[in-house]
């Protein structure tokens, strides 16, 4: 689903990311763990081309990235991690402008957005301006934004933060049901037991380079992935 | 503590001496030294000099006239209208909408001394307005009648009751503004039609005040006794700054107890206002059905949104919108006038009429120039378009739509109007409507081109890609140079060719570079778009 082969990113003479590969196949959560300033992020908009990248290729669904920014972003869906959603619009009428430049069918998006939008809880604030909402409401409306054009990849930075413990709950189940659809979800997090406890498949990044990968039994052992994760970031 | 709040709000106040927004970093000491410079230069210098000016030319008159009261009522008017002008669009925002509400109130600080640290602020704006006027006024008087121990206590008295009188106006001014906030659903126009009313109000008694002062000075003596008759409490006014210590004092109670009631009608909604949620205006979400758009519509929307949802955005790059149609309607009133005055002051250069009403109407659709800050104004939410499936070339042609729409639309009616009153041939009627439409288009593209190689992403208030930005400057005056170019050429060979082939060539010319500069867009500003970060 995604294929990220000797990914190496630059800013300056300083690289972000350095020949960083990584597979995710459908099916799969993968979760993406590293310190602060360890190149998640910028892997992350790298593999939905909002970065521009210096070496390496990036494909999603055989298509790359590169080559054809347009198709892949068709077939994905992109969370931030800070929010920073149109404030000038209501909760709606982003939800309706996403949903146009996904050309999603008038009656189809209706649907979408009145089951999301009630799952979160969201449905009585949605005709409110973003600048009112919350940071919480602000993620969970780019929740429903992103899982409203079905993508088969869901990219996430950070997706849990300011996410009240409901809608966390909520995001973990969708993102698990996603997964048996057949869809595929890459993720980066800071909370070691989210990830352990979600992911089938992890990978450790330090300073740019891939430190460990693997199915979770394979990168964890007979440890916790917290003691897996100092231990790796102590040498 | 209060010590602690004011120097945080002169150091919020003075923020821009000190730091460059732009840059995003402090300035250096020759910088800082070089802005107060520049700001001691404009307040003294240039303000203090008008106002000395104009004291010297009534003061002389009206003390030999015996009418000193009717000098200080003048300068005492015209302080007070300039100190509330320069501070009341601060009011609001400064009182209330300060961004560290809630860490302040989160504090063990009183309410009261967060109230007295933002009055002394407001005070000292309007304050700062004022004293340019009644400084040079009283220090002028005192030149010409001679200064006495009475005359100057009361002057200074005069100083003291002008600038709190701004402070009470200016808050009462804020309050009701906030209070009309509160329960608007459309903030922005709102903020646009009170601060072109304001404007337009400055203006007219700018334009006018010179005119109705020599009205005033050369029939002091029936306006004084009209005054007296009439609206006694402006004469005791006057005479403050005369000398007179009995209506100082009746003054200065008068100020205090206003004040005082003042202090009450803040201080009751002050906190409710200031922790009011700014655009929280709950509105019941009710399904409704909804047409698909597509892509480049749904931008356009988007884009439509944007410039209409900030009252900012608006009064500085859309003023087009509505200058565009009064030109036109005043070519409808007054443009055969024009033409005749132009007809007989450029009589060896035939049909400058047209190319002039071209010229102006071009000047006009220079100020809307919202293309140029677009890119920019994506900030932080850059992300969603460069993650969605949008082509970057559909979103930089929505950002140009908006300006091509906003500027053709009027453009056409104003154009239009000046052919309906130009005494020229068919051709050249023909021309004056297009010419300027093939401006509008160049310059919608001209500047999302500047925009997209100028971007200013890392901003954190609009203000800097809205005004300051060197896309929005070279949008401009860029613009206006090319008006002046122009009509300068016509002036100087063109009117050889006649108006009609001037204006067909211009037009094609303009066409030409719109269509290279919008293939550079697509191609060149794509790229440079889809890349920033």
């Amino acid at each position: 689903m995604l294929n990220i082969e000797h990914l190496t990113k630059r800013y300056g003479d300083k690289k972000a990311v350095d020949d960083l590969s990584l597979h995710i196949r459908p099916g799969e959560i993968f979760g993406f763990i590293g310190h602060n300033g360890a190149g998640k992020t910028t892997t992350l908009k790298s593999a939905v081309g909002i970065l521009q990248f210096d070496e390496g290729s990036i494909s999603v669904c055989g298509v790359s990235v590169k080559d054809d920014p347009l198709t892949c972003k068709r077939s994905l869906a992109y969370i931030p991690d800070n929010p920073d959603l149109y404030d000038f619009m209501s909760g709606i009428k982003y939800l309706h402008f996403v949903a146009d430049v996904f050309g999603i069918r008038a009656s189809e998006r209706a649907e979408k957005i009145r089951k999301y939008a009630d799952l979160f809880e969201m449905t009585g604030s949605l005709g409110d301006p973003i600048s009112a909402y919350s940071h919480g409401m602000k993620q969970k409306l780019s929740v429903i934004a992103a899982w409203l054009h079905d993508p088969k990849l869901i990219v996430m930075d950070e997706p849990f933060v300011g996410l009240d413990p409901k809608a966390s709950h909520l995001l973990k189940e969708m993102m698990r049901e996603h997964c048996d659809k057949g869809g595929a979800i890459f993720f980066s997090t800071h909370v070691l037991e989210v990830a352990e406890k979600l992911c089938d498949k992890v990978a450790i990044i330090k300073q740019g380079k891939l430190v460990k990968v693997g199915t979770m039994e394979e990168v964890r052992g007979d440890d916790s992935l917290e003691e897996v994760f100092l231990e790796l970031e102590a040498k | 503590m209060l010590k602690v709040l004011l120097k945080k709000q002169f150091t919020e106040v003075f923020k821009s001496y000190f730091y460059d927004a732009k840059k995003n970093k402090m300035r250096s000491k020759g910088a800082i030294i070089g802005w107060f410079f520049f700001f001691a230069v404009i307040m003294v210098g240039m303000l203090g000099g008008i106002f000395t000016s104009l004291s010297m030319s009534m003061c002389g008159g009206l003390t030999q006239a015996g009418m000193d009261w009717l000098y200080f009522l003048l300068q005492g008017g015209i302080a007070l209208f300039l100190g509330v002008f320069g501070s009341v669009f601060n009011t609001y925002s400064g009182l209330y909408l300060s961004k560290d509400n809630d860490l302040l109130l989160s504090m063990p600080i009183p309410v009261r001394l967060i109230m007295i640290a933002r009055l002394l602020n407001v005070y000292l704006m309007g304050a700062m307005y004022s004293a340019v006027v009644l400084i040079p006024a009283l220090i002028v008087y005192w030149g010409t009648a001679g200064a006495t121990v009475r005359n100057v206590l009361c002057g200074l008295l005069l100083l003291l009751i002008v600038t709190v009188g701004v402070l009470i106006l200016s808050c009462l001014l804020g309050w009701v503004v906030a209070k009309i906030s509160l329960k608007l659903k459309n903030k922005s126009y709102f903020t646009v039609i009170l601060s072109l009313a304001f404007f337009g109000g400055y203006y007219f008694v700018y334009f006018k005040a010179n005119e109705l002062i020599q009205h005033l000075l050369q029939n002091a003596e029936m306006y004084g006794e009209k005054i007296k008759g009439t609206a006694y409490a402006l004469y005791l006014f006057g005479r403050i700054g005369e000398g007179s210590l009995p209506c100082a004092a009746l003054f200065f109670a008068v100020t205090a107890i206003l004040f005082v009631l003042t202090w009450l009608v803040l201080s009751r909604s002050f906190l409710r206002i200031a922790t009011a949620s700014v655009g929280a205006g709950k509105k019941r979400y009710a399904e409704k059905r909804v047409r698909a758009k597509s892509p480049y519509r749904a931008l356009l929307g988007k884009e439509f949104k944007r410039l209409t949802s900030s009252a900012n955005y608006m009064l500085n790059c859309g003023l087009g919108v509505l200058l565009i149609p009064a030109s036109g309607v005043l070519l409808l009133a007054k443009g055969r006038l024009f033409c005749d005055v132009i007809g007989q002051a450029l009589d060896g250069r035939p049909d400058c009429a047209p190319v002039l009403i071209c010229a102006a109407l071009c000047m006009l659709s220079s100020m809307n120039d919202m293309a140029a800050p677009s890119v920019s104004l994506e900030g932080r939410n850059l992300w969603i378009v460069q993650s969605l499936p949008v082509d970057p070339k559909t979103a930089l042609r929505a950002k140009a739509s908006v300006q091509l729409i906003l500027t053709c639309l009027p453009m056409l009616f104003a154009a239009v109007c000046g052919a309906v009153i130009l005494p020229a041939s068919a051709a050249v009627k023909a021309l004056v409507c297009v010419m300027p439409l093939t401006f509008a288009a160049f310059f919608a593209v001209f500047g999302t081109v500047i925009g997209v190689r100028m971007p200013l992403l890392n901003w954190t208030n609009e203000i800097v890609p809205i005004k300051q930005s060197g896309a929005v400057m070279l949008a401009m005056f860029g613009g206006w140079a090319f008006c002046v170019v122009f009509a300068g050429l016509y002036l100087l060979v063109g009117y050889r060719f006649g108006a009609a082939a001037y204006l067909l060539v211009w037009s094609v010319l303009y066409l030409a570079a719109g269509g290279i500069l919008l293939r550079r867009l697509d191609r060149e500003g794509s790229r440079t778009f889809a890349q920033l970060s």
